[in-house]
């Protein structure tokens, strides 16, 4: 029997569609799972501790768009993105975007700031703690990242190391997201 | 015939599809644990040597004990031995020198799959002989493809049974006399 290689390659292409929706639910489901709902909703506040002893709000940089990036020492792909976000800064700094780091980490201040001052990091970054990362969902494993737009809510949570065009293409949205700047 | 060899085709894509899947991170958490150790025996006053079987979730690789960069965290087992039996030596196999997707210019020496680490005790010669245990910990930190995961700590315990060596047996043995009465 003879078959149509049109329908073939339709056939072919419901399962990849059905494939790709099948791997952005698993990873949607993840992300429901440890976040919760946190896509639009405005970005839990905190006051940490930076790394040149004042005191960082997150509240502080409403009407900026925020790239909120949860890392540790110990983590080697995260050390791959940051110097990443050094460049960002530098690039869409003047159009908005603050990048801010978290140390979810058991090295002392002093440790972070020495990697921090290594890998040429010019963006705050403050001493993270439990609470906060519970706040986020629950920050289970790292690199973690949240962009969160003008309007002080949470646009975006991208899972572990992922691409500088993937991080950039999240900040040109965060950073086009020109909502008011809601009221807590 | 066709059809058959294009179902294979699909259920072949669905498996790539389900294993890009397992990939994303945070899908599957790491796990290490330890197989049951056999109880070894050792006599009093001697060295004897105890392996500790470890094994890794695949997909997932920890730090080796002696990682090359100086910010991770390496694999490393705390003990905390009854009195009087000494933990002479811990041995780690070396790790295996890999880089990884974030960082393909990078080897990291590390453990995946399965490893072993080695346990010598020493028992002092004042040690009861019977079956001790011997509690710790084995702390490491795991990390995906992609993502690295908070630092751990696996409850590692084992036996060791302390025996009288046959040295000593043959010094407690009375010398036989003649003039002994029973």
């Amino acid at each position: 029997m003879k078959r149509d290689p049109v329908i073939l390659i339709v056939v072919a292409m419901v399962i990849s569609v059905m494939l790709v929706f099948g791997i952005q639910k698993a990873r949607n489901s993840s992300l429901a799972h440890n976040a919760g709902k946190l896509q639009g909703q405005l970005a839990p506040d905190f006051a940490l501790a930076s790394l040149d002893g004042k005191t960082l709000k997150l509240s502080d940089y409403r009407g900026k768009a925020v790239l909120l990036n949860f890392w540790a020492t110990w983590c080697e792909p995260c050390k791959i993105e940051m110097p990443w976000f050094v460049d960002l800064q530098k690039k869409y700094g003047p159009q908005g975007l603050q990048v801010v780091g978290v140390a979810m980490d058991d090295a002392s201040p002093k440790e972070v700031a020495e990697f921090a001052q290594k890998l040429g990091v010019n963006y705050p970054i403050v001493i993270g703690k439990e609470e906060v990362g519970t706040q986020y969902g629950g920050v289970q494993f790292l690199p973690s990242t949240f962009y969160i737009g003008r309007d002080g809510k949470i646009l975006e949570r991208v899972f572990g190391l992922v691409s500088r065009s993937e991080i950039e293409s999240n900040i040109q949205k965060a950073l086009a997201q020109q909502g008011q700047v809601a009221q807590e | 015939m066709k059809i058959v060899r294009f179902l294979n085709g699909a259920a072949m894509l669905v498996s790539v599809g389900m294993a890009m899947a397992q990939d994303i991170p945070g899908s599957k958490r790491p796990s290490v644990t330890m197989q049951p150790p056999e109880i070894v025996s050792i006599y009093r006053a001697h060295s004897g040597t105890v392996e500790l079987q470890f094994r890794i979730g695949s997909g997932f690789h920890i730090n080796s004990n002696q990682p090359k960069q100086e910010y991770l965290k390496k694999t490393e087992l705390k003990l905390d031995a009854p009195t009087d039996i000494v933990i002479e030596k811990i041995s780690y196999p070396e790790g295996v020198d890999r880089s990884f997707p974030f960082a393909p210019d990078e080897k990291l020496s590390v453990y995946s799959g399965d490893f072993a680490i080695g346990v010598m005790v020493r028992p002092l010669k004042t040690v009861l002989p019977t079956k001790y245990a011997i509690h710790g910990r084995l702390n490491y930190q795991a990390c995906d493809n992609a993502a690295c995961y908070p630092p751990k700590q696996l409850p590692v315990s084992f036996e060791v049974k302390i025996v009288k060596s046959a040295n000593e047996h043959k010094k407690r043995i009375p010398p036989q006399s003649p003039h002994t009465h029973s």
